[in-house]
């Protein structure tokens, strides 16, 4: 390149110089005009930056605002072929929409009754890791065979590690079936 | 650039931009200024067209009219100009030529000119490139085969235009008056253009007819009718109703609930017509099944000449001259006749009055009236007092050209006896003498269709029954019969054979396709399998008849059992022995060879059961589910069946009673065990097994 | 405070100066036809913005590409102004590339000391058409398809090697998924950092070599 006089680019000495004054009148009349294109700059920016910044934030949150389908009642089959005194073992298929995609669980749920009408519905999934526990008729207790954790039949801890109940489901009977829900 | 003038621009430059203003905040402030604009235009077209989504990618859709995105379709466009080996330069030359132009512009324009007056070469490039580009885009968009958007709401005929014609003849056909476009499209033409004939069908050109006659009967109907009804709906209805739908608006009964607009008044006659001809295609024969055929009967005469009949259709009722019978009968005739007239049941005694009057015109037809007063005044009056349609008022020129045309072609047609004959001389052979069809003997295990039934014929007109007969149909193995096409018969004859065939039309022989065996994938034993498919040739105990005989020793002996297989698989040429294997199952062929092993007529005397072909289904069934994979005996084999079992064999051939195999079965067995455990077997299949075990438990 | 600051960073990164050197630098006159880079430039940054955001939604799979697209466009809060930007942005691109290559030949502004700048721009053109036809495959639509077809049959043509260079560019005789996915790595990783540095070399030779001025008549 060749050599230049002064600061590359024709820099001038003072950066600032278009808002030094050349006369009085002059002085305002730059600085008002600076002012109002360097407000016009930032409010432009700032409407572009908020019209796309702003959505971003709902765009990309927006699955986790989406409902599962988690809150219905998950239908476990007939009332009646729940047996006083012990724990039945019962599978459900849970649809669980995700965004475009639908996936299929199985959701295990011990359920128990004393009389015939109020039913008691246990996840199998250990509180402590997410093993799966089994019901052990002759100890009355649901065992976790990862950390030997033991449940009592109302799901509250009475061996082992884990730190809290096992996950409990609201019930309900309609017409002989039986409904559980996330609480 | 000498050195010199570098030295010159840069100082020059230096200047300039002494004498300029700062980056920030003005030029900034309209870069923004610019961008924000920009930023407010994609906003609105985002929220007002929004970005589409069309279904899904289908590579098997054929349908679908491909373009590139419009920054291409310039490209697309070029090609339009370089076809064939040219293509190249199109695609690859020009474009090469362009980016290399581009690149080297520094190097080709080494003048210190700036300004593009002083730059003409470049400039006038540039501008002409441009030009080009826009003016090739814009060509791409207008030639854009009308139907993308038709095609999407379903309009079949323009995806049908556009699947076929479209590639050649673009988005649109000039037609010459007078031209018989069906023809065109089913025979070609000289110029190159194939005969349509084998791809599509009668309907489909006639569709295609209406369209080209009437493009913008395509786009009326789209504007105007689509909303609430298909094409198809339109163009099976009938030309009065269309007609009537056109003119009375909402007083047409099926519109008078629709808020539809005022048809007549915003459709311009042109478009009514264009309308018209769309939906009925101006196809004779079409429309004389349509219109005429319920009065006049399927069979054409006609005498006279053309006008005159044109001008018959055109007055329709007007045509006759019915004398006034007020003067020349009694009232109490003319009241007989009218009893007659409205109900002939009723009143069989007019038919004499009638046939004395009234049939030198009428012939056999009994006219129709509204009401006995009706009837009364017509036949007192006498005029124009049928319901002929004034067709006049209801088709459209171009379709009573169609009728017309038809008409003097069909009534020219040769009469049906000899081409009763000659069917039978011809076609018989394959299509059987009622065209029931049956095995086709060129191809094996193919079965011809029935060619009589009315589905087949609607399905085709007369020009495409000719194609057929006169260019056979190669794919099927039907050799030509034209003599043009080297075949025994002249044009003449084919007509005689195809009218003959159209007769069957209103008449069908054939209705149900031909007792093409209801596929008995559900049978499973060998015997019933037999009874339904074999029998009717070889016997129902394989003594033979048309077919082979399985009976005897010699035969059973001569054919081992895969070549049994592979006959029944794969048929015999040239016999009414079809390939099976295209209906049965191998499982199901394989039971068939297992059967007629049994009818062995020279074995036992009864055909004594055998292990393959009657005792294996019932283990199967009832034994293998257990007795075949979890030990003990094992009942799937033969080898095993004899050898296997818990303390000695199971079976002892010859010795039914001692078996232990018949003794857990019949509940003799000393430790108490029965088989199976879920319940007995039937009497039939324990007798079964019985009479096995003492025949010396063969295997065949 | 931010004085303070400003100084402590100075020291450390320079960053006055080179703020002089691009924001206070001086500009001949110039008319708004030069604002046609800077909007380039910026519909860039919209469709590398909403480019990003659709990638997290998006799966370049033909069984579910055009699932998420829908799921993009349908019900994702807004999703319909990401992509309809992007979809939007991505003609706006071509269109301000060809008008600010225009402008630069009418202006002759590709003359010395600008050939290299002039050189980078014609390879960010075709850049640009080539993020456009690898993206418009990726929604996996009837339309996206059929104008890959087209648009990889026209290139067939090319003499010698053109059947060889469709199968590479499609992975295979056909479209297929290892086409959507190639398109997808070319449209999302390959362009955009060959995009990228040439942008920045192009800008930066912007800067140094300064705007042209308005040439006038005679010049």
């Amino acid at each position: 390149m060749v050599e230049e006089k002064g600061h590359p680019n024709g820099i001038d000495e003072q950066p600032a110089t278009d808002a030094k004054p050349k006369a009085g009148e002059d002085l305002d009349h730059r600085v008002s005009r600076r002012k109002l294109l360097v407000t016009g700059v930032g409010v432009m920016s700032g409407a572009i930056a908020a019209t796309v910044g702003v959505p971003a934030i709902f765009y990309v949150a927006g699955p986790a605002q989406e409902q599962g389908g988690e809150q219905d009642w998950i239908r476990l089959g007939t009332a009646s072929s729940i047996e006083t005194g012990t724990q039945t073992l019962m599978k459900a298929t849970v649809e669980r929409r995700a965004g475009y995609l639908t996936t299929t669980e199985e959701l295990s749920v011990f359920v128990s009754t004393e009389n015939g009408a109020d039913f008691v519905a246990l996840s199998n999934i250990c509180t402590h890791l997410g093993c799966r526990v089994r019901w052990v008729d002759d100890q009355n207790a649901f065992f976790c065979p990862c950390h030997n954790a033991v449940f009592g039949p109302d799901g509250t801890v009475l061996e082992g590690p884990p730190p809290r109940p096992l996950d409990r489901f609201e019930t309900k009977v309609e017409d002989g079936q039986i409904f559980i829900r996330r609480t | 650039m000498k050195s010199e003038e570098r030295e010159e621009y840069l100082k020059e430059y230096d200047e300039k931009k002494k004498k300029g203003v700062p980056f920030w905040p003005d030029i900034i402030f309209k870069d923004v200024l610019v961008s924000f604009l920009l930023f407010l235009i994609l906003v609105a077209l985002a929220y007002f067209l929004g970005s589409s989504l069309e279904e899904i990618a289908d590579p098997s859709d054929a349908n679908y009219t491909p373009r590139p995105e419009w920054y291409f379709l310039f490209l697309f466009q070029l090609l339009k100009f370089f076809p064939g080996d040219l293509e190249v330069v199109g695609v690859i030359v020009l474009p090469v030529i362009a980016i290399i132009f581009l690149i080297l512009l520094p190097w080709t324009d080494r003048s210190k000119r700036r300004h593009p007056s002083g730059r003409p070469v470049v400039t006038g490039i540039t501008v002409a490139g441009l030009v080009a580009a826009i003016f090739l885009t814009v060509q791409a968009i207008e030639e854009a085969p009308l139907p993308a958007s038709a095609t999407a709401e379903g309009d079949r005929v323009a995806a049908l235009y556009v699947e076929n014609c479209a590639g050649c003849h673009g988005p649109t056909v000039i037609v010459a008056p007078g031209t018989d476009l069906f023809a065109v499209i089913s025979a070609g033409t000289h110029e190159g253009m194939p005969s349509w004939n084998s791809d599509l069908s009668a309907d489909e050109i006639d569709a295609l007819v209406g369209f080209l006659l009437a493009p913008n009967g395509n786009e009326v109907f789209a504007a105007a009718c689509a909303e609430c009804h298909t094409l198809d709906q339109l163009i099976e209805a009938d030309a009065i109703d269309l007609r009537s739908a056109l003119e009375l608006g909402t007083g047409f009964a099926p519109h008078a609930d629709a808020a539809i607009p005022d048809w007549k008044g915003l459709l311009s006659a042109a478009e009514q017509a264009q309308l018209l001809n769309f939906l009925t295609a101006p196809d004779g024969q079409r429309l004389w099944t349509q219109l005429c055929a319920a009065c006049h009967g399927r069979s054409v005469a006609v005498s006279g000449d053309e006008a005159a009949l044109r001008d018959l259709i055109v007055k329709g009722g007007g045509h006759l001259d019915m004398p006034a019978f007020g003067g020349t009968l009694v009232d109490t005739d003319i009241q007989a006749l009218a009893i007659y007239v409205m109900d002939q049941t009723a009143y069989p005694a007019g038919e004499g009055l009638f046939a004395q009057h009234c049939s030198s015109c009428h012939a056999q037809r009994v006219p129709t009236a509204g009401s006995l007063d009706e009837a009364v005044a017509a036949i007192a009056r006498g005029g124009a007092h049928e319901d002929m349609p004034v067709w006049g008022e209801i088709l459209t020129d171009e379709q009573i050209g169609a009728l017309v045309a038809y008409v003097f072609q069909a009534a020219d047609l040769p009469d049906l006896a000899g081409g009763e004959d000659l069917f039978a001389q011809n076609c018989a052979a394959c299509h059987g003498e009622l065209g029931e069809g049956g095995p086709n003997p060129a191809r094996a295990g193919d079965i011809i269709a029935p060619i009589s039934t009315a589905e087949y014929l609607r399905t085709r007109d007369d020009q495409t029954l000719r194609a057929i007969v006169s260019q056979g149909q190669p794919n099927f193995g039907m050799s030509p019969f034209g003599d043009s096409f080297g075949g025994p018969l002249n044009d003449e004859q084919i007509d005689t054979i195809v009218a003959f065939l159209r007769a069957w039309e209103a008449d069908p022989p054939v209705e149900l396709p031909p007792d093409v065996p209801a596929v008995p994938q559900s049978t499973s034993s060998g015997r019933e399998v037999y009874q339904q498919l074999c029998a009717q040739c070889h016997g129902d105990r394989g003594q033979g008849g048309i077919g082979t005989a399985f009976g005897e020793q010699a035969w059973q002996s001569a054919n081992s059992d895969s070549a049994i297989f592979d006959a029944i698989n794969l048929g015999h040429e040239a016999t009414a022995m079809i390939a099976w294997g295209e209906i049965l199952t191998s499982q199901q062929i394989e039971q068939l060879v297992a059967y007629i092993r049994t009818l062995n007529s020279s074995g036992s005397a009864t055909g004594a059961p055998t292990f393959v072909g009657d005792v294996l289904p019932i283990f199967q069934a009832s034994c293998a589910a257990c007795h075949g994979s979890l030990g003990g005996w094992t009942g799937t084999n033969y080898e095993d069946a004899l050898n296997t079992g818990e303390g000695g064999p199971t079976i002892l051939p010859g010795d039914p009673d001692n078996s232990r195999l018949v003794q857990t079965l019949v509940g003799t067995h000393p430790d108490g065990i029965v088989m199976p455990p879920s319940g007995a077997l039937s009497d039939t299949d324990v007798q079964t097994i019985v009479d096995w075990i003492a025949a010396g438990a063969p295997e065949r | 405070m931010a004085t303070r600051f400003g100084d402590w960073l100075n020291e450390r990164s320079g960053w006055r100066a080179a703020y002089t050197m691009v924001f206070l630098r001086k500009i001949p006159k110039i008319n708004w036809a030069y604002t046609l880079g800077s909007a380039t430039l910026f519909a860039m940054i919209i469709q590398i913005v909403t480019g990003i955001l659709l990638t997290l939604y998006y799966v370049p799979d033909p069984q579910l590409a055009y699932a998420s697209v829908g799921y993009i466009t349908n019900e994702l809060p807004f999703g319909w102004l990401i992509r309809g930007l992007h979809h939007w942005g991505a003609s706006a691109m071509v269109l301000l590339v060809v008008l600010h290559m225009v402008r630069v030949i009418i202006y002759g502004a590709y003359k010395y000391p600008r050939e290299f700048t002039w050189i980078t721009g014609v390879a960010l053109l075709l850049l640009t058409f080539s993020f456009g036809f690898t993206g418009y495959l990726l929604p996996w639509d009837q339309r996206a398809y059929w104008a890959t077809v087209v648009g990889t049959q026209i290139g067939e043509v090319t003499p010698v090697v053109g059947d060889t260079l469709r199968a590479v560019m499609l992975g295979g005789e056909e479209i297929s998924g290892l086409t959507l996915s190639r398109f997808y790595g070319a449209h999302v990783w390959v362009l955009p950092s060959v995009l990228l540095l040439l942008v920045g070399i192009h800008i930066y030779l912007v800067i140094r070599n300064g705007i042209t001025s308005v040439p006038k008549r005679g010049e």
